[in-house]
């Protein structure tokens, strides 16, 4: 990246939460995400493969909660209608029915705070050619 | 659920003009743009992570910003002195927080846009 600041990677995505406890056991329970060591006790880390998610509570901070809109965050599954399913059991409510954009699969849900998430496959192939 | 997420594909980031976004994500800031990306849903590559830009209405939503996209960078203070003089913001400077170096600031949009550099040694057991 000739211009700009040379960004390497994102190094996490702040999740806003109103309570630590209960996004934990959505997070590391019913997601079944790997919890970060690097962990402290206001700021939770889970690891999605590539990206970490950084659960805080702005209100510790001072600051106003603002959840994530709805399918912020894209969440690959081998399946959308076998880990929808498995959520449902779970009791997590979905938004709409899974879709079909005509590249990929989707599922829309919220996590225990009432941030958005999507359940995501694309089977189109990419752009350069590339399958997905 | 354990082992069905693999990844995560994109996050999304509603911005109200995406003429104005595209500027700024892949002129001030520098990132690469996916040739994924279409006239109403442009993809900004990271190294790691997707970025999908979209206007709110072409999804059927309300705007609403996203909190925090943590870039990592080299030096923060190099990168923050970079993009102030391309007039952004950055209302707390920059903050040690015993284990990075972080620069928290925005897109046009209100968007969180963080600078950060993590110093401390990572304690996890794995890489």
């Amino acid at each position: 990246m000739a211009d700009g600041i040379g960004a390497e990677r994102v190094d996490f995505l702040t999740v806003p939460v109103r309570d630590l406890a209960r996004a934990e056991a959505f997070y590391g329970q019913t997601l079944g995400l790997e919890r970060n060591p690097n962990s402290s006790e206001r700021w939770i880390e889970y690891e999605t493969g590539n990206l970490t998610l950084a659960l805080v509570q702005p209100e510790a901070f001072g600051m106003e909660f603002q959840p994530l809109p709805f399918g912020a965050v894209a969440l690959r599954v081998p399946d959308v209608e076998a880990a929808r399913a498995k959520l449902r059991e779970a009791g997590v409510e979905f938004r709409g029915e899974t879709f079909d954009s005509g590249v990929c699969n989707g599922a829309m849900f919220d996590d225990s705070e009432g941030n958005g998430l999507l359940l995501h496959r694309r089977y189109a192939p990419f752009a350069d050619g590339r399958q997905p | 659920m354990t082992g069905a997420v693999e990844e995560t594909d994109f996050v999304l980031v509603l911005v109200r003009d995406l003429a104005r976004a595209q500027e700024f994500y892949g002129g001030t800031l520098g990132l690469e743009r996916s040739p994924s990306s279409g006239d109403r849903w442009v993809e900004y590559e990271t190294g790691n992570l997707t970025l999908s830009l979209t206007q709110p209405e072409t999804i059927g939503q309300e705007f609403q910003p996203a909190p925090g996209i943590a870039l990592r960078v080299a030096d923060v203070d190099e990168a923050r002195q970079r993009l102030e003089e391309a007039g952004v913001q950055f209302p707390a400077g920059t903050i040690d927080s015993g284990v990075c170096y972080m620069a928290p600031s925005a897109d046009p949009d209100g968007n969180g846009l963080i600078l950060h550099r993590r110093y401390a040694p990572r304690n996890r057991g794995a890489a």
